[in-house]
């Protein structure tokens, strides 16, 4: 596209060794190629350069290559210069991108002009985002499947059986004269039943995808000195724990985020939950208990040598109504077995690790995480809701009994779905009936 | 020179011509009607039908802003009857067999007493254009009429070529003869142009037909009745309509003569429609099937001739003889005319604005079949559009048109100028988003107050209207206000009435939404007190009761579109200067010169994307400058 400005970025992550990445895309690739360059490159293939500097020196020493628009990530022109990884020398490489008419790019802007310049459908566009922030490597693969479009491919199935329903209604509804009953003759109520199945499955994998990127939200709450700190230090244990602060507003609130069997669970800790005059603080404990509200899971930690109090009772009363884990700390000074309670309270110790991998498959349980293997693809909550719109739809249409309220319905179903693949007009619709069926007296 | 200056000159008498004539004239402006046959004005050149799913919707629609049709239809309808009267009132649609000679005298009795209304006799040769704009036409004796605007319905004559079997003819539709000068003059003038097929079966003398043998398909009992002015006192006698079907050894003669059709040799190149295909069409694509249903219809009642729907064919005249004697009943059945296929040009519609004005050419209004339409119903509603657009042209006025929620007279608009043709558009409610809301039974509801402000609709409509809607006002008001309460309700009429009994108070309009209930029941209960005199405010009232949670759950999606709609584009913005576009995207963009963002939005080819970069760059006013691509 010779008319979008010229963009360019380190592609690479920073302070990696090996070989480092400048990217550059725009309409003014071309010329910013013979000035650090020196010469045309023949699109699509690697070629040993020098990288020069305003002054004919060299910056560095590496691999250029050239995608000719359309033919590239971007749809436009760019320009690949793969030199060594030093953070001095990529800089350099940018500032002089940058004096041969370049602006740096910036965050996600490659992959937003892939998307505008229709290289990547808005699913695959926001899986990339997906991949750059992914927290975990499960996240990490599930959103490069999204990618290649396996989330895509679910959903254009599930569209397709839906647009074959809505063939038949709308054939019995426009075509009342033909001698057929669509809708009995090719098992509607079947079908329906049929793709409210597929959407459930595809919803529930969304939903676990969604889980992986945003994670599960954890409040951890209990008595001082119960062992807080300790569980949550043993639940982050072997796994590389991810100790970066989340972001945000959300800062002050949350305290850590750690990864249990690849789901990301962000720990908020309700110490700061007390009373206080000092509206600094006051600020802090009305956010803290806003966070607490939104979470998805208590987990509520006690002391197994006193058992559940008084005092835990007036704590767990002030904590909303969300699904609780009770944990019995200290087994190891009260003798108790680590295990689940009757009741599904959970027994163990931070100290030596006894029944940790309980609780860590309790709260999995809980929030409904079942490992679905590769099936996995990384899902926005943008993606949840448009599919438990449709279903919603789709749970009406079973119970309707006028056919054009039924077609209603079907039509607001994949209008939802629309949200996720893109328009289908009713010219296609009609395509699909006269494909299928003898019309027309 | 013809010594009358008009505002409004309408080329054309057949259903799009008239309707807009007599539009132009209803609002009070000089019009001229052209025409080179005033014997066929308001013919029906192909089935003897008016309605149907989605066609009937229109004719309504036409009645509630004035127009014709519908009142021509009850005045000459010999067979009514209501399609899908078994699913809901949305999808219910009025169809009536039609006397040709009685329709033709409806219309042009209407034209010949309508005030402000000229008819002339001439075929037009030629426009009379200054730059880019229409002044006037020419006729075949030279004879040049000036007016402010100018419909053009030529439809079928444009460049029409007739087929059967491999021989071939220069005509117009029904034996009158082809416009070649005009379809000349217009192709010089660079519209885009394309070329459609549309076909006719062989018609049959009724007394060689052996109707005992046959199923009789008879009228609806009550007769309906098809406009909001009418009453079934103005029908003609009724007659039924019969049925056969086409059987093995039919398609075997299909079959048989493939060699000599016109389609499958290639001779033919107009595309035709997918929906209303040729008997030979449908035994190639369809071969599994072994039957095809055929009916029999009425041409009138002072006429023998019998229309079987259902055979349309371009097949050589000794095959369609053979295959018409293969068909029950029809065994000895005499032939009076052959069928035939007939290709013609079109304009490309996308090419128009939504007021049907052409975007090249000022003051020049195109409706009906030369916009890539089929049916009379499509023909009459643009000639209405067109009539009125271009008497608002005339005084200076703004264009009108309804929108895709209004009217489905604002969807095919809509379609035809944002995504063209690719085979000769015909009306289906399935075009429709907002179907729930776009029935028949509320035509008048949606437009009658517009066409009354327009100046298409009259005095005595406008009156009976206002009764009637506020009628279904008071009606819906007194039942919202009408309270029912378990206490007082008999467990016997609970049980007949609801199914069973209310555990609290409800209001009668909350008890109408259930499914079980309907006005007539509800109003057997004690509390319901007096009901509506009028049976159709009764039934409006129901309606809009039962389909109330769809129709708001379509209002709030009409809202959220609505402000793409409201964005208007400018006609002179060159989309190569919007940053970021693509260049297809751009391409489209300025070959369309789409009126709104929400028509750009409906354009094939444009993408979420492009649309949310004219947002971008409507925000900026314009301006020109480059947009700022935000991460």
């Amino acid at each position: 596209m010779p008319s979008a400005d010229t963009i360019a970025a380190i592609a690479t992550s920073p302070g990696r060794g090996g070989v480092g990445v400048v990217r550059v895309s725009g309409g003014g690739v071309e010329a910013l190629m013979f000035g650090i360059l020196g010469k045309a490159l023949e699109p699509r293939t690697a070629t040993l350069c020098r990288f020069f500097d305003e002054a004919g020196g060299a910056i560095d020493f590496g691999i250029a290559l050239y995608f000719r628009s359309p033919h590239s990530y971007t749809g436009e022109d760019v320009l690949e210069l793969q030199g060594h990884g030093g953070r001095v020398v990529l800089n350099m490489l940018l500032e002089r991108c940058v004096a041969l008419g370049a602006r740096l790019a910036e965050p996600g802007e490659f992959t937003r002009r892939a998307f505008l310049n229709d290289k990547i459908d808005l699913a695959q566009a926001e899986s990339v985002a997906d991949l750059i922030d992914a927290a975990t490597q499960r996240a990490a693969r599930s959103a490069v499947s999204s990618l290649q479009g396996e989330f895509s491919k679910r959903i254009h199935g599930l569209v397709s059986a839906l647009v074959n329903l809505r063939m038949l209604v709308e054939a019995t509804l426009d075509f009342p004269e033909e001698d057929l009953d669509y809708l009995e003759a090719n098992d509607a109520a079947g079908q329906l039943e049929e793709i409210r199945a597929h959407l459930k499955s595809v919803m529930d994998a969304a939903r676990q995808g969604n889980m992986l990127r945003a994670g599960v939200h954890v409040v951890l709450a209990g008595r001082p000195n119960v062992g807080k700190s300790s569980l949550l230090n043993r639940l982050a244990g072997d796994e590389v724990a991810i100790v970066t602060e989340i972001p945000g507003t959300t800062r002050d609130v949350i305290r850590q985020s750690i990864e249990v069997e690849g789901v990301p669970m962000h720990i908020i800790d309700t110490a700061g939950l007390r009373e206080s005059d000092d509206p600094v603080e006051k600020i802090g404990i009305e956010r803290t208990r806003q966070a607490i509200g939104k979470s998805d899971l208590i987990l509520y930690l006690a002391d197994s040598v006193t058992g559940l109090g008084d005092e835990d009772g007036k704590i767990l009363a002030d904590l909303p109504d969300l699904p609780k884990v009770i944990v019995y700390n200290k087994i190891d000074l009260t003798g108790a077995l680590p295990g689940i309670a009757e009741d599904e309270a959970v027994y163990l110790s931070a100290k030596t690790g006894e029944g940790v991998d309980l609780l860590k498959r309790k709260l999995l349980e809980r929030v409904s995480w079942q490992p679905l293997g590769e099936d996995q693809f990384m899902a926005r909550q943008r993606h949840v809701s448009a599919l438990a719109d449709a279903e919603a739809c789709l749970a009406r249409a079973q119970a309707d009994v006028q056919p054009e309220i039924f077609a209603e319905d079907l039509r607001l179903a994949q209008a939802a779905l629309s949200n996720i693949t893109g328009e289908f007009s009713s010219e296609d619709l009609l395509g699909e009936i006269f494909s299928r069926f003898c019309i027309g007296k | 020179m013809y010594p009358i200056k008009f505002d409004v000159i309408v080329v054309g008498g057949g259903h799009a011509g008239t309707e807009a004539a007599l539009a132009a004239a209803r609002m009070g402006r000089k019009t001229l009607l052209l025409t080179h046959n005033i014997e066929t004005l308001g013919q029906m050149s192909c089935n003897p039908a008016i309605g149907g799913v989605g066609k009937g919707h229109l004719v309504k629609e036409v009645d509630a802003l004035g127009g014709a049709m519908a009142q021509a239809t009850d005045e000459s309808g010999i067979q009514f009857r209501i399609l899908n009267s078994s699913k809901g009132f949305a999808v219910r649609a009025t169809r009536a067999q039609a006397d040709r000679m009685l329709y033709r005298q409806a219309i042009r009795g209407r034209i010949e007493s309508q005030a402000n209304l000229w008819l002339f006799q001439q075929a037009v040769d030629d426009l009379i254009i200054r730059g880019d704009k229409v002044l006037g036409v020419v006729t075949q004796l030279g004879i040049s009429f000036f007016g402010e605007a100018v419909v053009l319905t030529v439809g079928t004559f444009l460049s029409g070529l007739v087929h059967v079997g491999l021989m071939h003819y220069q005509a117009g539709r029904a034996g009158d003869p082809p416009s070649l000068s005009l379809a000349a003059r217009l192709r010089e003038m660079q519209l885009p142009v394309g070329r459609l097929k549309t076909g006719t079966p062989p018609r049959i003398h009724g007394d060689s037909i052996d109707y005992s043998i046959l199923t009789m398909q008879p009228g609806d009992d009550p007769v309906p009745v098809f406009s909001f002015m009418g009453g079934i006192e103005q029908h003609p006698p009724q007659v039924p309509c019969w049925i056969t079907h086409t059987n093995e050894k039919t398609h075997e003669i299909i079959r048989g003569g493939l060699d000599r059709s016109p389609m499958f040799t290639g001779v033919i190149e107009g595309v035709g429609p997918r929906y209303c295909p040729s008997i030979e069409d449908k035994v190639t694509r369809f071969s599994e099937k072994t039957s095809h249903q055929i009916f029999l219809e009425p041409e009138g009642l002072s006429t023998r001739e019998v229309y079987p729907n259902g055979i349309s064919t371009s097949l050589p005249f000794d095959i369609q003889l053979k295959l018409i004697h293969s068909m029950r009943g029809l065994e000895h059945a005499h032939i009076t005319r052959p069928g035939y296929a007939i290709e013609y040009d079109y304009f490309d519609p996308q090419n128009l604005k939504s007021s049907l004005e052409t975007k090249t050419i000022e003051n020049l209004y195109f409706a009906g079949q030369i916009n890539g339409t089929t049916g009379y119903e499509e023909a009459a509603a643009q000639g209405l559009l067109a009539g009125i657009n271009a008497s608002l042209r005339s005084q200076g006025k703004d264009a009108w048109s309804p929108g895709r929620e209004q009217a489905y007279l604002g969807v095919m608009v809509d379609d035809l100028v944002t995504r063209g043709v690719s085979e000769p558009y015909r009306m289906f409610t399935s075009r429709a988003e907002y179907r729930l809301m776009l029935r028949e039974d509320n035509a008048d509801l949606r437009l009658t107050e517009q066409g009354y402000k327009l100046g298409v609709v009259d005095a005595a409509r406008w009156a009976r209207f206002c009764q009637k809607r506020d009628a279904i006002a008071r009606e819906s008001e007194r039942l919202k206000s009408t309270w029912v309460n378990p206490r007082l309700l008999t467990a016997g009429a609970a049980e007949k009435v609801l199914g069973r009994q209310i555990e609290r108070e409800y209001s009668l309009y909350e008890l109408l939404r259930r499914p079980d209930v309907n006005y007539e029941s509800l109003m057997m209960l004690d509390s319901s007190g007096a009901e509506a005199s009028d049976p159709e405010v009764a039934k409006q009232v129901e309606i809009q009761a039962k389909y109330r949670g769809y129709i708001e759950r379509q209002e709030d999606e009409i809202t959220r579109l609505q402000q793409y709609e409201a964005l208007r584009l400018p006609e002179d913005l060159d989309y190569a200067t919007v940053k970021g576009l693509s260049a297809e995207a751009q391409q489209i963009l300025n070959r369309h010169k789409p009126e709104t963002v929400g028509q750009a939005a409906r354009l094939s080819g444009i993408t979420p994307a492009a649309i949310s970069l004219l947002l971008v760059h409507q925000k900026r006013g314009f301006s020109g400058e480059s947009v700022k691509i935000s991460a």
